[in-house]
């Protein structure tokens, strides 16, 4: 890997910017995302901002199953993401579609839908478990030009 | 030749001063951390931001004018660096200095907030468009007040040009204490021209996404951030050389020492109103500059006239 690349690969790690968007949750996951984000666990250690634009993200954490009314609008931010990003199902539902999978208005989990990097479980997932899911992400981004190796973190 | 390009491209030009824009960033997020009881990001962070985005993909949205888009974060971002040629940083003799160095200096720190509305505005995204739309009104409700605070010492020093007010009131320390009020005024009004908390409308993230930015993401997002960074400098150097001409005489290493601490000084009185005022509504904010701040700015400029006449 050439110096330039190394650097690159550094500052990706360490200048994580989200975006979360809700799929369909039951909005236990949101608060629980929305609590990783507070001063008691302090996020900005680790250079994560929380961006209002698809534009300016990197990490898209998704929670909730993916019902077929959200479908056509998950595509388009994923879209919307200048590359290289990344995809976090935050949450059973997420993950696999959990209680709901199986029902006549949800596809599944997100990955049924666009390519996830990381799959953080629990009902719902606690902050810790979220921001560990986040950091590990990025530790295995060892090439950017490749996706990142798919990921399941123990929910604590 | 070789003299200038190291004027223009190391010192005190674009290395340096974008050297200095993202160690006052990091300084601002952590001083604003600890205040909240956070620890806070490491000293890297705003250059680890810088190189992330640089490597990232720039989309250009299908409808925005590709050429204004791509061209106005190179325009903020030079003429910022034009404007910190003119304003002196130790001794009270600039890089370069002409009679009418302030007016070039204000003009110049305005286009920014114009390369803020057009980029936004020709992005042709409803979130951006308000957000430029914002950003220009606030512009009418800043300025004016800021001009007013920086002509006063100028009247008082009887000369148009950052070096003269520099030397004047080295040689006449005791007048810069019928300035603290102007002081005040100035630092408010930079909180608007920055796009800082309280002033924070055009950029809101809470109603309009990220303002004027919001369809900006890659280079381009890194060149319109680092020009915020360098306007941050520049502006408290601006404030610092009108508002501070204090320890000009000892030296260039002892008065460039304390040139980074009244810069410094300055970032730090920014990231206090950051962490204890809320964002103000639009309505409000004017309504502040015109029926407040305005007036506060006239009275400044009455008592110099009065103390000129006085003293002469």
């Amino acid at each position: 890997m050439s110096l330039i690349k190394k650097i690159v690969t550094w500052a990706r790690i360490k200048s994580p910017w989200i975006i979360h968007f809700n799929t369909g949750a039951c909005n236990a996951c949101d608060i629980e995302i929305i609590a990783a984000l507070t001063p008691i666990y302090d996020v900005e250690r680790f250079g994560v901002i929380l961006r209002g634009t698809p534009r300016h993200a990197d990490v898209l954490v998704c929670s909730g199953p993916v019902t077929r009314q959200i479908k056509d609008r998950l595509i388009r931010i994923y879209e919307q993401m200048p590359e290289p990003k990344f995809v976090v199902a935050c949450g059973t539902c997420a993950c696999s579609g959990g209680v709901f999978s199986g029902c006549y208005n949800v596809e599944g989990g997100i990955d049924q839908v666009i390519p996830v990097s990381a799959y953080i479980p629990g009902c719902p997932a606690s902050p810790r478990a979220i921001i560990d899911g986040v950091v590990k992400l990025l530790a295995s981004v060892d090439n950017a030009s490749k996706p990142a190796k798919e990921l399941v973190v123990n929910g604590i | 030749m070789a003299q200038a390009l190291f004027n223009i491209f190391v010192f005190p030009g674009f290395l340096f001063v974008a050297a200095f824009g993202l160690t006052a960033e990091y300084i601002d997020r952590k001083l604003y951390a600890l205040m909240q009881n956070r620890i806070g990001p490491p000293w890297f962070q705003p250059l680890a931001d810088f190189i992330k985005l640089s490597a990232k993909e720039d989309v250009v949205p299908q409808h925005a004018d590709k050429l204004v888009f791509k061209l106005m974060p190179i325009v903020a971002m030079t003429s910022i660096l034009t404007a910190f040629i003119y304003i002196p940083m130790w001794g009270s003799n600039a890089l370069f200095a002409f009679k009418g160095d302030l007016v070039v200096v204000m003009y110049l720190l305005t286009v920014p907030t114009l390369t803020y509305f057009l980029g936004g505005w020709y992005s042709r995204s409803v979130y951006s468009m308000i957000g430029a739309a914002r950003s220009l009104t606030q512009l009418f409700a800043y300025e004016i007040p800021l001009f007013l605070s920086i002509l006063a010492p100028a009247m008082l020093a009887d000369t148009w040009s950052l070096s003269g007010i520099s030397e004047y009131f080295s040689t006449h320390p005791w007048a810069i204490l019928f300035n603290i009020v102007g002081f005040v005024i100035a630092i408010i009004a930079l909180l608007g021209k920055l796009e800082k908390v309280p002033f924070d409308i055009p950029e809101a993230e809470t109603e309009i996404v990220a303002g004027a930015f919001t369809e900006y993401s890659g280079r381009l997002l890194a060149m319109f951030r680092l020009a915020i960074d360098m306007e941050l400098v520049v502006g408290a150097s601006l404030l610092a050389a009108v508002f501070l001409p204090f320890g000009l005489h000892y030296g260039p290493a002892a008065g460039f020492a304390l040139y980074l601490v009244k810069v410094l000084f300055i970032i730090g009185l920014i990231s206090l109103a950051r962490t204890i005022v809320a964002r103000l509504r639009i309505d409000q904010m004017i309504n502040f500059c015109w029926k407040v701040i305005a007036p506060l700015a006239f009275l400044q400029f009455l008592a110099d006239l009065i103390l000129k006449g006085v003293h002469n």
